[in-house]
């Protein structure tokens, strides 16, 4: 019995190093292309690549390596190839910050980017400056990373490329303001940082310009929510006029779906996803995605009318098959920032990025973002739209998009005013 | 607020029913070969991607995705038993916890290298996506549905259980395997068959929740920790134990979202707490199947 096991187990042995050894080569193959400088500037990438937000972490990588891509074609950063890895965030702090300490301890990352969940950057804020290098976030969303990490705390070392919650809780109100027949919100929303500060943000815009609005139920759904029914259920006990959630990724998928299941879109007159317009949802969704249900997101794709945004748009389809979400914008502008900024700086010290990214302005596919000084946000302006499924896409878009300017629904520092310059 | 008690413990039975699928294999396999199945979660979510890709890839209908998921998840719970369990039966527990734990593992990394990482949106099988007034509101068809296959389970392992001959021979081996060996009972292979037969009442709650929610990577572990609390609420290896325990379950997780949303997660462990304090072995505690 022994003997034939261990025979077993050396064949086995035998049988995974040879897999090893061919994956290896395949892996390391070498690319034609020759250099000025022989290091290489390397990016560390972060983002959840696995389960319910995964689609976030492969549109993200798409739209990453497509820049590193262009930018290695046009002879990389300073002469030197530019390389990047990404690794699976897994919605963890712990394993956000045990990825960016091997990122930029082990494999020698000159910069880092991304970052999905808002409780993952701030646990990664504060590493950064202990490892000395800079985090341009793509993703996560909660104006505490900007307000209070860098604003308030002079964390210099985070920037971000993204739309923080500004889209979700003050571009919304301002759409649902005109709202004129509905007085009676309800919220299902994620039960964590994102999800509160969303709703806190929507409750306070909402109030200002209309005295008149009630909120008359929310509930919490913890983060792996696989059936939403006992939360859609108690919110429309409350006979709610319109329903506000900031569920995202596959569990807004689950939501939507589920809500369908208990008639929600034929009872409320209003529904308000705020990243309903990612592409995994509008993809995940498809033909059972209601009409008419308002969505956004950090980054949409036919806008700005720009031919810059034409290309990139062009260019991404055309590789993956797919239109680019908003986070492979967020993650291809991350990439050329970092471009940006060291061929301005002439130089990867960290000190000198810093310097130079704060206050410059980018050409991006979302448009021009400027990062404010003050407090490290790339400020620019994205829509809201209803949701339609006009022949013209393999799946829903969002139509009648209404846009307000940023000066209009961001926060400004020094964060005196709820929104606004 | 009579209607909304009444609609919301509506919501609570069908979650309870599709815990009840999958805590009932779990406590069938624990009380007949006395092995806590941690890769429980894992078969359920095989039996939720079979069922997809029957759908999806193979364009046939719901119903034969749930037959062909809970048969091809038999045969790998035949595998698993045979090739793997059987070695560890006479050595400590905590050789089964591992090995057990191993294949939630496995199961993972496999299903991410068929299917890829990223969560799958299946569709809805035709008739069962409408909705239907109750109480004066809309309710689901599909919870309804799975009520009924809940109730359908139930009954079939009662007469399978009290009534089959083979019934009775599991119940015999489960008591005492070495005098059910003795008056000519296979019972190694009984073993494998109640192990089969639990990992297809694993994929069956698998394929259910197919239509409803999404399939991703990882979506056992947390049905699994729910199963375990419901069984151990019940009585380790008890069927009725589980069936009690998936409604307190079920119907505490919709209650406890409508009136402690903060304190929801607790909830179901406060529970189980108590129920150990007041009876070590569970409610059913003592009593196999």
């Amino acid at each position: 019995m022994g003997k034939r096991i261990t025979r077993r187990r050396l064949v086995g042995m035998g049988l995974a190093a040879a897999g090893g050894a061919v994956l290896a080569r395949s892996l390391g193959a070498v690319r034609p292309v020759v250099y000025a400088q022989s290091k290489a500037f390397k990016i560390g990438a972060e983002t959840i690549l696995s389960g319910p937000y995964g689609g976030y972490g492969q549109f993200a990588e798409w739209g990453g390596r497509m820049a590193v891509d262009e930018i290695n074609r046009a002879g990389g950063i300073l002469g030197r190839e530019v390389v990047i890895d990404f690794r699976d965030e897994e919605f963890k702090a712990a394993t956000t910050v045990k990825n960016i300490r091997y990122h930029v301890q082990d494999w020698g990352a000159d910069i880092v980017i991304g970052v999905d969940s808002s409780g993952d950057v701030l646990a990664a804020a504060e590493v950064m400056p202990e490892l000395d290098r800079i985090l341009i976030v793509h993703h996560a969303a909660t104006e505490k990373l900007t307000e209070v990490e860098v604003y308030q705390k002079k964390n210099r070392h985070i920037f971000r490329i993204n739309v923080p919650v500004y889209q979700d809780g003050i571009a919304s109100a301002l759409v649902a303001k005109d709202f004129y027949n509905i007085r009676r919100w309800a919220t299902v929303s994620p039960d964590y940082e994102y999800g509160y500060t969303s709703w806190k943000l929507f409750q306070a815009t909402l109030k200002h310009f209309r005295p008149d609005v009630e909120f008359v139920a929310e509930s919490w759904a913890k983060f792996n929510t696989s059936d939403f029914s006992p939360h859609i259920s108690k919110v429309m006990a409350a006979k709610p006029d319109a329903i506000f959630s900031t569920q995202w990724g596959g569990e807004a998928v689950a939501f939507v779906r589920q809500a369908r299941l208990f008639g929600v879109f034929k009872t409320v007159k209003a529904t308000m996803i705020a990243m309903g317009a990612a592409m995994d949802v509008l993809e995940g969704l498809g033909k059972d995605y209601p009409d008419g249900v308002w969505a956004s997101c950090r980054y949409w794709f036919p806008y700005p009318a720009t031919e810059q945004n034409r290309l990139f748009v062009s260019r991404f389809h055309e590789r993956w098959k797919h239109y680019p979400s908003y986070v492979s914008e967020t993650m291809y502008s991350c990439v050329h920032a970092a471009k940006a900024a060291v061929e301005k700086a002439q130089s990867t010290r960290s000190a000198d990025l810093i310097h130079v990214l704060e206050g410059m302005a980018l050409q991006t596919p979302a448009g021009r973002r400027v990062f404010r000084p003050e407090d490290h946000q790339a400020v620019y302006d994205v829509p809201w739209g209803q949701i339609a499924h006009p022949s013209a896409y393999p799946m829903p878009i969002i139509e009648h998009t209404r846009v307000f300017p940023a000066t209009e629904y961001y926060r400004w520092p020094p964060f005196a005013k709820p929104f606004g310059r | 607020m009579t209607q909304t008690l009444l609609f919301q413990g509506l919501v609570g039975l069908s979650g309870a029913m599709s815990l009840w699928l999958v805590s009932a294999g779990l406590t069938l396999i624990f009380g007949v070969l006395r092995v806590l199945n941690f890769a429980h979660g894992a078969l359920y979510m095989l039996g939720a991607y079979l069922a997809l890709t029957v759908v999806t890839s193979f364009h046939q209908d719901f119903w034969t995705a749930l037959v062909v998921a809970a048969l091809g998840v038999a045969v790998v719970g035949v595998a698993v038993e045979r090739l793997f369990l059987r070695p560890v039966y006479r050595l400590p527990v905590a050789y089964q916890l591992l090995l057990t734990f191993a294949f939630v593992l496995i199961f993972d990394d496999l299903v991410k290298i068929v299917w890829g990482a990223i969560y799958q949106v299946p569709p809805m099988p035709a008739g069962l996506g409408g909705t239907v007034i109750v109480l004066g509101r809309a309710f689901p068809v599909y919870h309804l549905f799975i009520m009924v296959a809940g109730g359908a389970v139930a009954v079939g392992l009662w007469a399978l259980f009290d009534l089959s001959l083979w019934g009775k021979l599991v119940r015999a081996a489960a008591c005492d395997p070495e005098m059910a060996a003795a008056v000519g009972i296979n019972v190694p292979w009984l073993f494998t068959e109640v192990f089969a037969f639990g990992a297809a009442l694993a994929a069956l709650g698998g394929a259910l929740t197919v239509p409803v929610q999404t399939v991703s990577p990882g979506m056992g572990e947390g049905i699994i920790i729910d199963a375990f609390i419901v069984v151990v609420i019940g009585g380790l290896g008890n069927l009725w134990g589980a069936f009690v325990g998936a409604l307190l379950i079920g119907l505490l997780h919709a209650y406890g979202t409508l009136f402690v949303p903060v304190f929801d997660l607790a909830l179901a462990f406060i529970l189980m707490a108590m129920v150990l304090i007041w009876r070590p072995a569970g409610l059913f505690g003592g009593q196999t199947t």
